[in-house]
């Protein structure tokens, strides 16, 4: 899934989500393929965020994401359970690279 | 150190809305929610008349906090599906949290995460009040919120020193207020009506053991706290992730497979969230 702004929608894109209204009405259902006319609809209406098919990576490298997960878990590494919490975190972090 | 312990002013807390740099939503709201005889239609209504707000309540709860994605389309159908209790704290949240994010940049995303994880978590044991759950993660900081307000340098200074000291805010908050945060969201619960378990789970967030009502919502939502501070999202007034209660994490005894799921329905809030 892909989060992007209006101005980058392309023609052809799916929606992975449903394009809700500012006042909580369903535009478009999820699944839809986005022409260029909707695509100026969503525009004119203000809508902020859709989600689309497609991966996005993190913005930051793993390594410093788990390079901070280290030093929050600094002053507690002993404490029970902590290290079973620390290796599904380092874990699932590296799941979101692959 | 301080050189004095600040005597937290329980009727300030309990008056927030009284405070000239609380907004007048707020206001409106609290005076709304603290009605204990408050009907279904009369909130209904209420949010109904504030396009805004209701904008912002159907936004909440067609995300994955609340696990009804995109299929709530009027807030008299949110409060059908989620009963009055959550609605009542969920307003209480956006609220709230909204005048945070200026002060203390960060907390709704913990807070938000934290609801998301604590509704996975009570969905894994197979608890009958996800939602309610959800509430509780999303209220359990609301007392950092109002010593913020009510005290703001001085919470700052605690924020300060306990990045310094490598410990975590609750612990320095003794350093400085006679009541911690825990607490002072208790009292403000309590006025305003907010069910016992609901208070319970604000109260023992860091202390789950003490819970009677609600042992396994507070340990819940306890562990949630930690797993959203270990995948380090948002801020919750410290860089440190605090040692779980290993009581109540045997009471949940999550697999690390479960809390892997757990950490992706984390990612998933906050994608959609913004």
């Amino acid at each position: 899934m892909l989060k992007i702004s209006p101005d980058k929608l392309q023609p052809g894109m799916k929606l992975v989500k449903p394009v809700i209204s500012n006042n909580g009405m369903v535009l478009l259902g999820e699944g839809m393929e986005l022409t260029e006319k909707w695509i100026q609809r969503i525009v004119d209406m203000g809508i902020e965020n859709l989600y689309v098919e497609g991966s996005q990576e993190p913005a930051v490298p793993k390594e410093e994401l788990l390079a901070q997960l280290e030093a929050r878990f600094k002053y507690i590494q002993d404490c029970p359970y902590m290290v079973l919490i620390n290796k599904a975190v380092s874990e699932h972090i590296e799941a979101m690279y692959e | 150190m301080s050189s004095q312990i600040i005597k937290v002013n329980q009727a300030r807390i309990e008056n927030i809305g009284a405070l000239p740099t609380v907004p007048g939503t707020l206001k409106l709201i609290s005076s709304v929610i603290a009605n204990p005889m408050l009907t279904l239609d009369e909130i209904s209504r209420f949010v109904s008349n504030d396009p805004a707000l209701t904008a912002k309540v159907l936004k909440m709860v067609n995300s994955a906090a609340f696990g009804f994605p995109g299929r709530i389309s009027s807030v008299s159908h949110a409060i059908m599906l989620l009963g009055l209790n959550v609605v009542r704290g969920l307003l209480l949240g956006i609220s709230v949290f909204e005048i945070m994010e200026k002060v203390m940049a960060g907390l709704w995303g913990h807070s938000l995460a934290c609801a998301s994880a604590a509704r996975t978590i009570a969905l894994q044991r197979g608890l009958a009040n996800p939602e309610e759950i959800s509430v509780a993660g999303l209220l359990h900081d609301m007392g950092k919120v109002l010593l913020i307000l009510e005290y703001p340098k001085q919470y700052e200074e605690v924020m300060n020193k306990a990045n310094s000291a490598g410990v975590t805010v609750i612990e320095m908050e003794s350093e400085y207020f006679s009541d911690p945060h825990p607490s002072v969201g208790k009292w403000l619960g309590a006025k305003w009506n907010f069910p016992r378990n609901l208070l319970e789970v604000i109260a023992f967030h860091h202390s789950p053991e003490k819970a009677k009502l609600a042992p396994m919502e507070a340990a819940i939502v306890h562990l949630s706290d930690i797993l959203v501070r270990a995948r380090g999202i948002g801020f919750a007034g410290d860089p440190f992730v605090p040692a779980v209660n290993p009581a109540a994490f045997e009471k949940i005894n999550p697999s690390a497979e479960e809390i892997k799921m757990v950490l992706e329905r984390i990612e998933t809030t906050l994608e959609s969230e913004g």
